[in-house]
């Protein structure tokens, strides 16, 4: 079995939103989506020359969708009804979408709720050969409005590494590597301070 | 792939409580979508749904209830099974998509709701309390997957059995009918005023719909007959659009050929296919056009379950799945209640009525869901 070798990492917060340049779309999409997809674009992975049929997405979204569930019920007595658009965003796997619909990646998806463990069924995925590659995504988004319903701190970031099959990297994804937050954190200290 | 089987089912649907219920429905392929009195406002596309009529309608927790329901018949189903498990090696998995937004309305409405019931608006937390109530010490997930989540649950219970995470695993899915779902379904004119009907000439829509529906899967080396076991599975994104299936099926149609691969199967092979089969244009056309990219002029026998069930969202994987166990254990191919006059393109053994086989050996079970996420399951018989 080839060794599983973390290529990119990343991490962005809401600061980095009103700055990002990724088109009219970009825009229409809730926050979580935003986030993920920023964070993709933030690994700097071409796509071009991988089989993008072979590139998986997990996304792991701790509090599922319940920000856009809010802002999306809170337009329920608009005139017209609440908006299709927003709708469409009140599933935590949204961003998969985006993602996939942007960087054309056709290959396998899963996107857990609650804590971060989603690495693991990322790894899962590259050691049974089901994808060649993964981009992995953690998607942290509690609008102030959500976090008084679940009495939660308010939070926006999101953080993504990109895994492959053999290879190059940054390194080999070890044993006891548990979430993607502190893995990111950790490459992006380092790459503040080298 | 090493063995994964199926050691017990429950479920409460729009045609009843309990597999008696499901059973029954599906020998006189009867529908379970009636119009519900709470949806018939002007605000709502159509108040033709599946709901669970013989739950507690005025609850504040009903998505506990509806997945509280069918585990315990679930694990009663597979007690012997389970007997001889520790319940630290016992995980859950749970499919959702909305978990108890019941609350997240009562919330904005100034309206009662219990602190279980604000708990359970987050499917982790549903989750874990599910895990705890039904004996399940080992790993617990929530998994999210649009209306592909009931499949990927399955698959995710079959893999942590396969990595040696758990003996068994209780896979349960839950949505329930909720003002929320309906509103955004007619927001995205998606309903079927009469009633969804898939694969039909006429068809104009869905029909959302609610249940509980769980799984009991073991490892296939602790049960004393096999039985129904996972045989392989698949997953793809289209990649072309977040509400809409792509026109020409490719995603679907790659999803059945990584199954088929897993499960080092022939198309030919396939006895059965459950559709996803919503009853929405764009949907039925899709996959009908997958199904020909697949299996060519030769495909096996095809019906959709959601004219009985209605669109039940994050549970539809698992009881979609849950039919097919009893299709093969009443060597029934079920038929595809409310449909009339198959659509130009369908398949051409796209069956209205059950039909009586002598053996179903390899059933293939597809789901597709916003976001573009498809997933295929096949399930095998001894």
């Amino acid at each position: 079995m080839d060794k599983i070798v973390i290529t990119a990492a990343s991490r962005v917060t809401e600061a980095s939103v009103p700055k990002a340049r990724l088109g009219a779309r970009f825009g229409r999409m809730d926050l979580a989506s935003q986030l993920a997809l920023l964070a993709v674009e933030s690994l700097g992975i071409d796509f071009d020359g991988r089989p993008r049929d072979r590139i998986g997405i997990c996304l792991g979204a701790w509090a599922g969708s319940l920000s856009a569930d809010l802002e999306f019920w809170g337009g329920r007595d608009a005139a017209g009804g609440p908006s299709p658009i927003l709708f469409t965003y009140t599933l935590p796997s949204a961003a998969i979408g985006e993602i996939a619909i942007r960087h054309r990646l056709t290959g396998a998806n899963l996107c857990l709720v609650g804590k971060d463990t989603v690495l693991a069924e990322a790894s899962d995925l590259l050691r049974r050969a089901e994808v060649e590659a993964c981009l992995c995504v953690w998607c942290n988004v509690v609008t102030p409005a959500l976090a008084e319903m679940i009495q939660a701190p308010p939070s926006a970031h999101a953080s993504a590494l990109f895994l492959q099959r053999g290879g190059e990297g940054l390194r080999e994804l070890q044993e006891n590597d548990r979430d993607i937050e502190t893995l990111c954190a950790a490459f992006c200290a380092q790459n503040s301070t080298s | 792939m090493s063995g994964v089987a199926f050691a017990g089912c429950g479920a409460t649907t729009a045609v009843g409580c309990g597999m008696d219920a499901l059973r029954s429905a599906l020998r006189a392929n009867a529908s379970g979508l009636r119009a519900c009195a709470r949806f018939d406002l002007p605000r709502f596309q159509s108040c033709v749904v599946g709901a669970a009529s013989q739950m507690d309608t005025g609850s504040d927790d009903p998505a506990w209830n509806l997945a509280d329901s069918a585990l315990h018949e679930a694990r009663e189903q597979a007690r012997e099974a389970l007997a001889a498990i520790p319940t630290e090696r016992v995980g859950l998995v749970l499919s959702t998509t909305k978990a108890n937004i019941e609350a997240m309305e009562r919330l904005a409405e100034h309206r009662s709701c219990s602190e279980a019931a604000r708990r359970h608006l987050r499917g982790d937390y549903l989750a874990c309390d599910l895990a705890a109530a039904h004996g399940a010490r080992g790993p617990v997930q929530c998994v999210s997957v649009a209306c592909a989540s009931g499949l990927l649950a399955i698959q995710q219970g079959a893999k942590l059995i396969q990595r040696g995470a758990a003996d068994a695993v209780l896979v349960v899915g839950v949505d329930h009918l909720s003002a929320f779902v309906v509103a955004g379904f007619s927001a995205l004119k998606a309903i079927d005023p009469n009633g969804c009907r898939p694969f039909d000439r006429d068809r104009r829509g869905l029909s959302p719909g609610e249940a509980g529906a769980a799984i009991v899967l073991v490892s296939a080396a602790k049960m004393s007959r096999p039985g129904i076991t996972i045989h392989g599975w698949g997953g793809s994104n289209d990649a072309n659009h977040l509400t809409g299936p792509s026109r020409d099926g490719s995603g679907l149609a790659q999803a059945m050929r990584r199954a088929l691969d897993s499960a080092r199967l022939r198309p030919e092979e396939i006895d059965y296919v459950n559709a996803h089969g919503t009853g929405t244009s764009y949907n039925d056309a899709m996959e009908s056009t997958a199904l020909r990219a697949v299996f060519g002029e030769c495909c096996p026998p095809v019906s959709g379950s959601k004219g009985m069930l209605g669109h039940t969202l994050g549970a539809a994987g698992v009881v979609e799945t849950i039919l097919c166990v009893l299709a093969m254990q009443e060597r029934l191919l079920p038929g595809t209640p409310r449909l009339n006059v198959a659509a130009e393109g369908v398949p051409s053994d796209c069956l209205k009525q059950p039909r009586p086989v002598a053996r179903l050996r390899h059933v293939l079970k597809l789901n597709t869901g916003f976001g573009g996420v498809n997933g295929a399951l096949i399930l095998s018989h001894g």
